[in-house]
């Protein structure tokens, strides 16, 4: 039998590095060598829209097309070009109103 | 107190039963052992589910990668081994473990696929040593072999000598006792007879024994 016992007292801890730069220099010699991390590093997906508020319109058939391809053009949701649209509207409203 | 952390990329490397097997031996002879289940597949977790932990053992589940480091750091104290499984993939979690051990087993099967894969755990343990400036002792393990080694075990051995890898002797053999442990829990000491129990029990003492002797060879 292999029997064998531990000396308990040769066991000391010994110091190793734990800092925030040592962690950041293991990921990094890691992450070159395909260890990645595996947990999500914060919020997943894209970011909630702030835009809860919905309108109904309904319009002609060409305005409906025009619009969604403005909107495609510039990368944004018809929502937002409504919302410019709806701002230009209102600067020209105050500037009648001030004549 | 020392901190060894098992380390392979690839699953089924037989990374948790060389921890439970290496925790239940070093506790049967005596220290007080910390394993740390660092596995999302709770392979120790399910071992220390299936009977009472045997004296001198304790085990912390569901460990993730920010709090691993701190993890080790508050059981890593004089006089006690803590242990780390971690789970066989290539992540950040098994870098940040490495940067805290004091000697890191690499378990594998002598297969070419491996210890292919076993040799990438091997170059990432040299790039830390270079990036943090410190030693990190490191040792292979044989997992499941025959008593009649294959030719491929013998020229896996070989390369890995000739680049100055380390070989924990024995390997750990393929055994029923040893899978068994994960059927009932508790230790080779405490599971009902499987297969030839003496020469698992031997297996088991002798690697234990060779791998405290690694450590103290790591500690000096
Ligand atoms: N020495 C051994 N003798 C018998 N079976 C083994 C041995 N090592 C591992 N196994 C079995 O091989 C499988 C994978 O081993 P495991 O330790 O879970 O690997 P890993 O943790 O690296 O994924 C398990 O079913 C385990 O019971
Ligand atoms: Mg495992």
């Amino acid at each position: 039998m292999n029997d064998f016992s531990i000396d308990l007292a040769s066991l000391k801890r010994r110091a190793k590095p734990g800092s925030e730069t040592s962690v950041a220099k293991t990921d990094k010699v890691a992450e070159a060598r395909g260890f990645v991390p595996r947990e999500p590093q914060g919020r997943r997906g894209r970011p909630k829209s702030p835009r809860t508020g919905q309108v109904h319109a309904k319009v002609m058939p060409e305005v409906a097309e025009q619009i969604s391809a403005e909107a495609r053009r510039q990368g944004v949701q018809q929502g937002v070009l409504i919302e410019k649209a709806w701002e230009l509207y209102r600067e020209k409203q105050r500037g009648l109103s001030r004549k | 107190m020392p901190v060894i952390v098992v380390a392979s990329s690839k699953g089924g490397a037989g990374k948790s039963t060389t921890t439970v097997v290496l925790g239940t031996e070093l506790a049967y002879a005596g220290a007080d052992v910390t394993l740390l289940d660092c596995d999302p597949n709770r392979s120790l977790s399910l071992w220390a589910a299936k009977a009472p932990l045997p004296e001198r053992i304790g085990v912390v589940s569901d460990i993730t990668e920010s709090a691993v480091v701190r993890v080790i750091k508050e059981h890593d104290a004089d006089g006690r081994i803590v242990i780390v499984d971690l789970e066989g993939i290539a992540s950040r979690m098994v870098s940040r473990a490495i940067s805290q051990a004091d000697l890191v087993l690499i378990p594998m099967r002598a297969t070419v696929l491996d210890a292919t894969i076993g040799v990438r755990s091997i170059a990432l343990i040299a790039e830390e040593e270079e990036a943090l400036g410190r030693n990190i002792a490191h040792a292979v393990v044989f997992t499941m072999t025959r008593a009649i080694r294959s030719k491929q075990q013998n020229g896996i051995e070989a390369s890995l000598r000739r680049q100055g890898v380390s070989i924990i002797e024995p390997p750990l053999m393929e055994r029923a006792a040893f899978s068994a442990l994960f059927e009932f829990g508790g230790n080779l000491r405490s599971i009902p007879e499987q297969g030839n129990m003496q020469g698992a029990i031997e297996n088991a003492a002798a690697f234990a024994a060779a791998v405290y002797g690694e450590l103290r060879g790591a500690l000096q």
